[in-house]
């Protein structure tokens, strides 16, 4: 068998191979011409499904991660955002350096410009430090109210003493000079 | 011997230097990216140049009268499908694989054929008819009988057909080969010849 004629038909022709190409070529294609519809779209169709995705997938990651902002932040960042959104008044604003005369000047001047700057603090301190203080400041007394004070507690000590003796008497207990003396006492050894 | 002969062109630079030329773009390449941009015509001359191959795929595996329509059936699915095909270069081996499936597709939807035995055959008289002998090549195993259809059937070389259909050159030659020899042993002509 002469395999460059049966391969690429060159070489010298193997004459069975020649018989089968004539009976088969009978066969051979009939070009024909190719007829397309026209409602046939030819064309690379451009998708918006991988475009649109990754849209969606960007806007909904910068939802979360604002969300996860928002949650995770501490009260403290709160505080401080509603402070830094105060509106700006001459109290929250640094005042350059005076001399103090220029200092108590300015406050006997404008004395009601100080009343919103402790206001401000006080709330300030509120929000920060939600602790409740309970304080009883004691009013405070003039000499002559201490000195009444102590007239009445020195009399209520002797009121006590004497009510105390009396109850000794009636119970039957000794009296004694002071209360820490210990009774009853042996020698050891 | 033309190695020979290159060898010894290059020792005694008998051609002048030249550097390698860079490898030209296919011409499917180039059709194919047309048609895509809108250029319908352009896939006529795709559908002149591989038409004889898809005839071929198909003639050796449905009858024949079925070919023709179905040749138009695949061209008109593969101009719906052009934008997947992703390696332009590739449009021939596959045109070639949806040719192998809508034959398989066909065989499934109608399944009244007619099975040439072996005795039918061998009955036959040395004086075939075309028919006759595609018949007898459709009996061959599936990587013979197309190989051996588009070597006769379509006149195509073996060059030819590795570069179409995507097989490498030397499975073609093995096909060729090995199923002309199958092919005149069933045709009662075979001869023990190397």
């Amino acid at each position: 068998m002469n395999d460059n004629y049966l391969w690429d038909g060159t070489g010298e022709p193997d004459p069975e191979i020649q018989k089968l190409e004539e009976l088969l070529g009978e066969l051979r294609y009939q070009p024909q011409p190719l007829h397309i519809p026209a409602d046939i779209t030819v064309g690379r169709k451009r998708s918006f499904f991988l475009p649109m995705t990754i849209a969606a997938a960007i806007i909904m990651f910068a939802i979360l991660s604002a969300l996860w902002f928002q949650f995770s932040r501490k009260p403290n960042a709160t505080t401080l955002q509603s402070r830094q959104d105060a509106p700006v008044t001459p109290t929250n604003v640094r005042q350059p350096e005076s001399s103090p005369e220029q200092k108590t000047a300015t406050v006997k001047d404008e004395p009601k410009e100080q009343k919103p700057r402790r206001q401000l603090n006080r709330n300030l301190l509120a929000i920060n430090k939600p602790v409740k203080r309970h304080e009883t400041l004691a009013p405070r007394l003039t000499p002559e109210e201490l000195a009444k004070r102590e007239e009445v507690l020195v009399a209520l000590r002797l009121v006590s003493a004497k009510l105390n003796l009396a109850q000794r008497k009636t119970v039957g207990v000794p009296q004694t000079t002071s209360p820490n003396i210990i009774r009853n006492q042996h020698k050891i050894g | 011997m033309i190695e020979t002969q290159a060898t010894a062109d290059m020792l005694l630079m008998t051609h002048p230097f030249s550097a390698p030329a860079e490898k030209a773009e296919p011409v499917e390449v180039a059709l194919v990216r047309a048609v895509l941009e809108g250029e319908r015509d352009r896939f006529a001359r795709l559908y002149e140049m591989y038409a004889p191959m898809v005839h071929g795929v198909l003639l050796a595996r449905v009858p024949r009268d079925e070919v023709d329509d179905l040749v138009q059936d695949i061209f008109l699915h593969a101009l719906k499908k052009l934008d997947t095909l992703r390696d332009a270069a590739a449009f021939g081996p596959w045109i070639a694989m949806i040719a192998r499936n809508r034959a398989m597709d066909f065989y499934r939807s109608s399944r009244t054929t007619v099975e040439v035995t072996e005795q039918m055959a061998v009955a036959k008289t040395p004086n075939r008819t075309a028919r006759e002998v595609l018949d007898l090549i459709k009996q061959l195993p599936d990587a013979y009988r197309e190989t051996l259809v588009l070597r006769f059937v379509e006149g195509m070389t073996g060059p030819e057909i590795a570069s179409r259909t995507g097989l490498t050159p030397a499975s073609v030659r093995v096909n060729l080969h090995r199923g002309t020899k199958l092919l005149r042993e069933r045709m009662g002509v075979a001869e023990a010849r190397s």
